[in-house]
This record gives C-alpha cells, sequence and structure tokens, in this order.
C-alpha cells in the first residue's frame, strides 16, 4: 500500500535505495568494531591490539577454565534479566498516568522522572549505598545492586513508552468500550498490543544499560562481581584478550538466539498445521 | 619480533605452563611434609592443614595478586576458597570496606594505607611469624617500620614497584633523567602515564622538592601544581588501565611512558619496540602492597591458612614470570634463578628490595581535597 | 501550539478533555481515580525511597565537608562557591556542552534516515530482527568497543594503514585521536542505537498513508515530511534527544580513552573527585550541572510538552 508510491514514483525508488545504501554503512559502521574485537580474540598479542603476533585459540581456552568470569556472567546476566523485568513494568505503568491523566505539574513532573539519567552514576551509587548499609542495615548483594540499577533504567523505559503513548489514537480505545470492553479488556487487546514496539523497545534498552552497568553496581553488590566490574577494575595490568573471547563467544550465542527466535514461530506455526485440530464452534 | 624473540617468549610460555603444574605438585608435597601432622596450637588460629569446614575468603584486591589455577590449588589443599574482587585504587578500597563491615575478609593495601587501615580499625594485626610461609620473605620485608605494631605486622608482604620514566630511545635521544627533563617542549603530546590525580600530583612535589609528596603544605601544592601545569602540553594521554600506556608506547604514539616496573618486557610483548627505564634524580613515588586481614571478616581463623598457602614460592616465581615486576618472596627469587629467569628478574630489581625504601611510598594524602582540586584546575579545558 | 484535538488547518471540535480514563468512561468515580493514577504507585516506591531520599542525601553532601577521607557534617557552601572560583571548571562544562550538542545532532542525522528507512522499507517480520542487530553491538563491554576504536584510530590503526597503503600520506597521521573529534566520533558510535530505538519506536506507528493523501493534495514530499511527519515524531525527537544528550555530558570513560589531554570534559573533573573519596566536592558538582540541566529542560518544557495530534 504505502509502498505503491516507491515502486510507482523514480524520486522514491531513488530516495529508497539512498536510504538503504545508508542503512548498509550504519551497520558497517556499527560492527567494525565488533570485527575487530573478535578479531583480537584469536591474537596472541596479549594487549588486543595490532600488530597481530600471531594467531591461537588460547584466550578462548582461558574462558573456559577461568570460573571468575564465568560466575561474573552469570551474575551479570542475572541481574539484567531482573533489572529488565523491573523497569519495563514499573516504567509501563507510570507512563500511563504521565500521559493520560490530568495531573497538574505533568512536564515537571517528567523532568522529575528524568533527573536519574541527570544524576552521574556515582553519587547513585554512593548515596544508595549509605543508604542500605547506614539505614536500612542491608547487606550489599545482587538485590541491591538490581535497584539502583533500575532507578536508572526505568526512565528510559518510561520515556519510551510515554512517547509512543501521546500520540496513540483514543478514538480505538473509545471504539473498543462501546463494543464492550472492560478496562482490562480494553489493555490487553487494544492498547498493549499496539504500544508493544516501545515495549519491547524500552525492554532492550534497559537489558542493554544494565549488561555494562558498572559505577553503580560496583558501590552496590556487595562482594560479587558482574562482567564490567570484573573488566573496568583490571586497571593495574589491564584488561586480556580473554575479554575478547568472552565478548565473541556471548556475540555468537545472541546471534544464535537471535536466529532461533526468528526461525522458530515459522517451524511452530507449521507443525502445529500438521497437529489435526478441533472445528471452532 | 625477532624469531629469536618469539622463541624466547615461547619458552617463557611453556616453562611458565610447566612450572605451573609443578607448582601444584610442589605445594601439595610441601604441604603434606609440614602440614599433616600439628594442627597449630591451641587457641591460635592454625597456619597450615586443611579447613574443618569449607569456607570462601571474600578477597578485595588488584589483578596481578592472584592465579586462577593457584586458587583452585590453594582450595584442594585448605579448603578455603579464594574469591577475589577487584578494585581500581585504595581510597575505593578503603571506603568499601567502611561501608561493608564484614562482607569482605582480606583487602589488599598499598604502603602507607596499611596503617591508616589498621588505624581506623579497619583491619588487624597479627604475628607474622606464626605464618611458616614468612620465612621465605626478604628480611627487610618483614621489618618494614610503618608497618609494624608491637610483635605483630598490619599485613602480608606481597609486592612493589617504583613509578618511574620509560622511554623509547628511537625518538628521545637523551636520557630523561630527571623529573625536569621531560617538561622539554620536543616531547609535546608524547608522554603517557596513568590518570591517578595523588600518584600525581606526588611525582610532581617530588619534581619540586617537597619534603613530603604526599602530605604537602599549601605552598607546595601551589608549586606542585605550577610544574604540572608546564608538564600538561606534554601529556598525550591519561590512562585508566595501564596497558593503555603500553599500548602507547608500543605503536609509538607516546615516546615516554610513566608507569611500573617491568613495562619494557610488556611493551616488547605487545609487538612494540624496546624501551629503556630511566630513573629521574629526585627520586620516585612508588608502592609496596601487602595483603590485611579485615576486622569484621567472619573468617578470621581462616586467614592465616590461606595467606601462608597462597605466599608460597613456586606461586611468587609464576607470579612474576606472568607479571613482570618484583615481589617479597626471597625463595621464589632462587627458584627463579635457578630456571632461568634470573636475568631478568635482576633487571627489574627483584633481589634489591631495600630498593623499596628509597622511593616515596604511596599513601593517603594529607590533604586529598587540595589535590584533587589542583590537579582538576590543569588537566580541565 | 494548536489545541489538542485539531490538527493544522482544522479547528478542534472535541473538548480539550484528556484520555480515556481507566474506568467506565463517563464517570469520575473514586475507583476510577485510583485506577488512572496506579501506575504511579511502583514508580513511586522506586523513585521515592531508592531515588529521592539517596538524592537528599547528595543534596546534603554538597553542602558538608570531607576529611581525611570521612564525610564530615560541618555544613558550608565552599563546594559550590569553589565551582565559580575558579574559571575551569566552567570552561570545561561549556567545552562539554558543546561536545555534547556535537554528538548529539550528529548523532540524530545519522539515525533518523536509519530508522525511517527501518520503519517504512523494511518488511514488518524483519524490522525487529534488524533492530536487534542494532544492539548486538551493545552487548559487548563499552570499553571493548573504545579500545577497537583505538584500534582503528591510532597511528598504527586501520584508518592510518589504509592512507598509508593508498599513498595518501607517508607518516601517521595523528589528527584522528586524542582529541575532541575523536571523542565526539566515538560517542556518536555509542549513542547511535539509544536514538535509533527511540526514533523507530516513534515512527512505527505512523500511517504512511497520510503522505498519499497529502501528495494527492498536492504537497511536495519535502513539504509531507515538514508538515505531517514531523509533528508528529516530536515525542520520540525529543525522547531521543534527552537519551542522547544528557547521559554524554556526563561521559568521562571515553574522553579519558579516545581524548587524550586535550579532550577532557566535566566528567573526568567530577571522577576525579570520587577516585579520592572526596564525595562532597563530587556531590556539589554533579548536582551544579544536573541543576543546570533541569533549568535547560524547564526552559524549553514547551516542546517536552504532550501535544496530542490525534486528539480525544
Amino acid at each position: 500500500m504505502a509502498r505503491d508510491l516507491d515502486i510507482v514514483s523514480r524520486r522514491g525508488r531513488l530516495t529508497r535505495s539512498a536510504l538503504s545504501v545508508w542503512a548498509v554503512l550504519v551497520y558497517v559502521f556499527l560492527f567494525a568494531p565488533i570485527v575487530l574485537l573478535v578479531v583480537f580474540s584469536f591474537n596472541a598479542n596479549r594487549y588486543g591490539t595490532f600488530p597481530i603476533t600471531g594467531w591461537t585459540t588460547k584466550w578462548y581456552g582461558q574462558v573456559f577454565h577461568d570460573y571468575q568470569i564465568r560466575d561474573a556472567l552469570t551474575t551479570t546476566i542475572r541481574i539484567a534479566l531482573e533489572v529488565t523485568a523491573v523497569s519495563t513494568i514499573v516504567g509501563t505503568a507510570a507512563a500511563f498516568p504521565l500521559v493520560r491523566s490530568r495531573l497538574p505539574f505533568r512536564s515537571g513532573i517528567r523532568i522529575a522522572m528524568v533527573l536519574p539519567i541527570m544524576i552521574p552514576g556515582l553519587l547513585i551509587g554512593v548515596s544508595l549505598l549509605v543508604l542500605f548499609t547506614s539505614v536500612f542495615h542491608q547487606t550489599l548483594s545482587p538485590t541491591t545492586a538490581v535497584i539502583g540499577q533500575s532507578v536508572y533504567t526505568t526512565p528510559f523505559v518510561l520515556l519510551l513508552v510515554a512517547a509512543r503513548l501521546q500520540g496513540f489514537d483514543a478514538s480505538l480505545e473509545r471504539a473498543a468500550s462501546d463494543l464492550g470492553a472492560n478496562t482490562f479488556n480494553r489493555l490487553r487487546y487494544v492498547v498493549l498490543p499496539l504500544l508493544a514496539p516501545a515495549i519491547l523497545a524500552g525492554a532492550l534498552f534497559a537489558f542493554t544499560l544494565s549488561l555494562d552497568e558498572f559505577i553503580i553496581t560496583l558501590f552496590l553488590i556487595g562482594s560479587h562481581n558482574t562482567l564490567p566490574i570484573y573488566i573496568y577494575t583490571q586497571v593495574k595490568f589491564g584488561i586480556t584478550p580473554e575479554v575478547n573471547a568472552l565478548a565473541a563467544l556471548l556475540l555468537a550465542a545472541s546471534l544464535c538466539l537471535m536466529a532461533l527466535a526468528f526461525v522458530l514461530p515459522g517451524i511452530v506455526r507449521r507443525a502445529l498445521r500438521l497437529v489435526p485440530r478441533r472445528a471452532v464452534t | 619480533m625477532t624469531s629469536i624473540d618469539e622463541r624466547l617468549f615461547d619458552e617463557r610460555m611453556s616453562r611458565g605452563r610447566m612450572l605451573r603444574l609443578g607448582a601444584v605438585g610442589a605445594v601439595g608435597v610441601i604441604a603434606a611434609g609440614c602440614g599433616g601432622s600439628s594442627k597449630g596450637s591451641s587457641g591460635a588460629a592454625s597456619a597450615t592443614g586443611k579447613s574443618d569446614k569449607a569456607v570462601t575468603l571474600n578477597w578485595l584486591t588488584w589483578s596481578d595478586h592472584y592465579a586462577n589455577d593457584q586458587l583452585a590449588a590453594v582450595k584442594q589443599q585448605t579448603n578455603e576458597q579464594g574469591r577475589p574482587q577487584l578494585f581500581s585504587d585504595n581510597a575505593d578500597a578503603y571506603l568499601k570496606i567502611k561501608q561493608t563491615g564484614s562482607q569482605f575478609d582480606i583487602v589488599s593495601g598499598d604502603a602507607l594505607w596499611v596503617p591508616k587501615y589498621n588505624k581506623d580499625g579497619l583491619t588487624e594485626s597479627f604475628d607474622l611469624s606464626s605464618l611458616p610461609v614468612s620465612s621465605q620473605l626478604y628480611s627487610i620485608a618483614r621489618t618494614f617500620p610503618f608497618w609494624t605494631d608491637g610483635s605483630n605486622y598490619m599485613g602480608y608482604p606481597f609486592s612493589w614497584s617504583t613509578v618511574q620514566i620509560y622511554y623509547n630511545p628511537k625518538f628521545v635521544k637523551t636520557i630523561p633523567d630527571s623529573w625536569h627533563a621531560i617538561l622539554d617542549p620536543k616531547y609535546k603530546g608524547k608522554i603517557s602515564l596513568e590518570n591517578i590525580p595523588t600518584d600525581m600530583m606526588a611525582i610532581a612535589g617530588k619534581a619540586t622538592g617537597a619534603k613530603e609528596p604526599y602530605s604537602m603544605t599549601t605552598a607546595e601544592i601551589a608549586d606542585a601544581k605550577a610544574y604540572l601545569k608546564q608538564f600538561k602540553p606534554n601529556v598525550l594521554k591519561l590512562a585508566s588501565q595501564n596497558n593503555e600506556v603500553v599500548r602507547a608506547l608500543a605503536d609509538g604514539s607516546a615516546w615516554i611512558g610513566i608507569t611500573n616496573l617491568g613495562t619494557d618486557d610488556r611493551v616488547k610483548d605487545a609487538g612494540g619496540p624496546l624501551v629503556k627505564p630511566a630513573y629521574p634524580s629526585e627520586g620516585t613515588v612508588g608502592f609496596i602492597d601487602s595483603e590485611q586481614m579485615v576486622v569484621a571478616s567472619k573468617n578470621k581463623d581462616a586467614f592465616p591458612r590461606f595467606i601462608n598457602a597462597m605466599q608460597q614460592a613456586p606461586y611468587i616465581a609464576q607470579n612474576f614470570i606472568t607479571n613482570g615486576r618484583p615481589l617479597f618472596n626471597e625463595k621464589a627469587y632462587k627458584m627463579l634463578v635457578n630456571q632461568g629467569h634470573g636475568d631478568r628478574a635482576q633487571r627489574l630489581l627483584y633481589n634489591q628490595p631495600d630498593k623499596a625504601l628509597k622511593m616515596t611510598l604511596k599513601g593517603p594524602s594529607g590533604n586529598e581535597q587540595a589535590y584533587t582540586d589542583a590537579f582538576n584546575e590543569v588537566f580541565g579545558a | 501550539m494548536s489545541l489538542p484535538g485539531s490538527s493544522p488547518g482544522v479547528p478542534a471540535t472535541q473538548p480539550a478533555d484528556v484520555a480515556l480514563p481507566l474506568g467506565r468512561p463517563g464517570r469520575r468515580t473514586w475507583s476510577s481515580w485510583l485506577g488512572e493514577y496506579a501506575g504511579f504507585a511502583p514508580a513511586l516506591v522506586l523513585f521515592g525511597v531508592f531515588f529521592l531520599v539517596p538524592l537528599g542525601l547528595i543534596v546534603c553532601y554538597s553542602f558538608w565537608q570531607t576529611i581525611d577521607y570521612n564525610v564530615v557534617h560541618h555544613w558550608t557552601v565552599d563546594n559550590y562557591r569553589y565551582f565559580f572560583s575558579v574559571p575551569t571548571y566552567v570552561s570545561t562544562f561549556w567545552a562539554t556542552v558543546w561536545v555534547s550538542f556535537a554528538a548529539t545532532a550528529l548523532t540524530l542525522v545519522i539515525a533518523f534516515p536509519f530508522a525511517y528507512w527501518l520503519a517504512r522499507y523494511v518488511p514488518k517480520q524483519y524490522q525487529k530482527v534488524l533492530l536487534v542487530l542494532v544492539i548486538l553491538p551493545f552487548w559487548t563491554s563499552y570499553l571493548l568497543r573504545v579500545y577497537s576504536w583505538l584500534t582503528i584510530l591510532g597511528p598504527e590503526g586501520a584508518i592510518n594503514r589504509f592512507l598509508h597503503w593508498t599513498g595518501a600520506t607517508s607518516k601517521p597521521v595523528s589528527f584522528f585521536l586524542y582529541d575532541r573529534p575523536a571523542v565526539i566520533l566515538v560517542l556518536v558510535y555509542l549513542y547511535f542505537p539509544f536514538a535509533a530505538l527511540t526514533l523507530y519506536a516513534s515512527l512505527e506507528r505512523f500511517d504512511w498513508n497520510q503522505f498519499r493523501a497529502a501528495m494527492d493534495l498536492g504537497a511536495t514530499p519535502g513539504t509531507a515530511m515538514w508538515r505531517i511527519l514531523l509533528p508528529q515524531i516530536r515525542p520520540g525527537i525529543t525522547t531521543a534527544v534527552i537519551f542522547v544528550f544528557i547521559p554524554i555530558l556526563g561521559e568521562y570513560l571515553t574522553p579519558q580513552l579516545v581524548g587524550g589531554a586535550k579532550g577532557v570534559m566535566i566528567g573526568n573533573l567530577i571522577v576525579n573527585f570520587f577516585q579520592g573519596a572526596q564525595y562532597t566536592r563530587g556531590a556539589a558538582a554533579a548536582l551544579l550541572i544536573a541543576g543546570l540541566i533541569v533549568v535547560l529542560l524547564a526552559v524549553f518544557r514547551r516542546s517536552l510538552e504532550v501535544e496530542d495530534p490525534y486528539g480525544t
């Protein structure tokens, strides 16, 4: 439909090809450092840089024997998943009143919600550390780190969902309501599906931010390790390509997961079609 | 790298691997030899043998204080698992220990930070001689006056290094043997060093003749600041990790590095040129570090046994081969000489621990705020 | 600013009432009021307890002193006074704003065509995959990515080797590294997915048929874009700017890694305070900057306003 115009008009076609070229360039730009990163994971040079002093897989071997880095990795992913869950739920829930209610100081509240992004993570970390240890007398653990990170990531989800919700066509909801849907069904069948891209984007954001979050976590995690902490604190002698190897492995795993997520629904659908179904009454 | 270098490199690596395997066996033999019988005197924590129950010791330290297979072997031997968490500089660690109380059992600290930890009631002194492995240390390391607490000692000495000048002779024709030599405008944008404001101010203090570079008076701070202002145009980069300095020297973007002992080896390993050390006439700053026992730790009994196992000579020798800076274990030095690493050890001053006392030792600064203010005022935009 | 409920040229026909309350339409009962504001509850707990309270603590810190690595409760405005007593902080801050502005502008210029392409020309089933591909590089460590840039930009790096190989230069050009341009480039790289994701989320729900309608009515593509597309995705653009500009103001790691001594940003100076455990000074500096940003946002709050182009 919307694509007819592009095929028909010459200018449309030109624009489309130009944009495709642009997109390819963008992907090259994004992945060039990543390709180098993977190359250096096979580099015998301990400093992960040119020149290539030799090709080796010893860094990968080290990753598999290094229980510390694996421990850090599992902690990191666990925290990231929890932070994503918390931020997405809290952020999405709060986006509704922010956009739709008749609150008096909406822009003021919006600015207040953005504050955690403005305050350096160092300060959030330090103040929460004091709060947890001196006021609440809690031992620091991954849970306290999850709370700290969530404070930082939730505004991102909130703003993303709110931006999308702002232009939301309320007549759709009204139509659903006219047809007899109650609040819950309206949410479930009309609003949330249409919000889904923004919620997904927000969740991706939160997950990505959490994976590499270092400062707040360092203060709040107690004696555990996360991958960013492991990497950033190697100050005295610096990181080795073992970290590159781990990153390359993670990348490969993510790519596989993605490919799976892409291909699996199609397979499932086809499999279901093979199963005889009862007639819908 | 030339083929000879490559061969030496490979030899060192494979020897290292053999040494590591040998170390596990050797330590096992040693442990069986002297740990089997006595379980330690009554009351005092035993430094040998196996712990009755499995213990995890949370250890706030630097990445070069341990190796993974070393931790695994020690766990096998003593039933005590070391669990390191890293930190970047002493102030961080100090505050962390302060705030988290019993979450850490062992903390590593530099030179004059150790007395501070001790004085502020964060760490506890212990009887060094109750650890059999302490007999392997150079005697000078057992008697540092600033670590002595009556008949006890505040920390178990581990390693040391100066912070000095390394230069690339291809570009730097006159040896920069003074902190003032690096102010020369022909080195504009060619010097790389680590971003540690306190240490840089201390170096500036040494250059301008401050009596105590880590506790300067206001006038001395002003002089140091003026020195840094002059120095700033020559700075290429203030690095966040040591390997960035190595890389800058290796790819030639930096001609001079102000960094720890052993940088020449590291630059060579990174495929770079041969850089040479230079010792400024005004003297250098440096660190000596140790392992300390945290007061609030719930596993204080496990500390002696763990340290006794970790600090055995074979591990220390391996640590030297991997990290290339001097340590305080004398027996390890002898092992290194026997294995043909004597040259390297001597070049890196391993057998001259007395040099450690000639440095200005790293410590908490008397007026950190003034130091940071001065530093920021110089290096701001 | 047109009334909500109107579109350009069409007067408002609906009352300027807001969207449907989450309760039965038309009745403002206690339960519907609760339903409307219930969404705030978890956020209130999270931000109220775990952000505002610590924020209060930070404010207190900024008025206290650090003596011998301990925070001492002596009230003083010395911290704030200090930042205006030397020119360094103000000039560094302006330099930071300039860098942040340039990086944000560049990021948006690069991200917008990309997001447009993704939302409009890519078949729906591939959109999510391509989106995740954008973010995938960012599941590797920040430090590793910037280190990779060091190898691309450095004297022995990919760019210089290429220039040397083509004969364009005979010795390494050091322009690419250890200065402001390098910082801007790497920042654009690092914040690109923030902008791309945000713009995509906004563009994705745009009804492209409106373009056809506009062209049928005689508009040129440029006019269609300017008067139809941009107003509707303005919340997305604003959000993208917030996500990029504000965090960059606080950046310190990239300037340190690729900026050298010349690329210092205000974040570096603040981090030096924290490294030396001078939390009180650091708190004052950070609050000053946050305050300035709040002022900026307040001045531009009208562009943050909820303009509801579809109306209710």
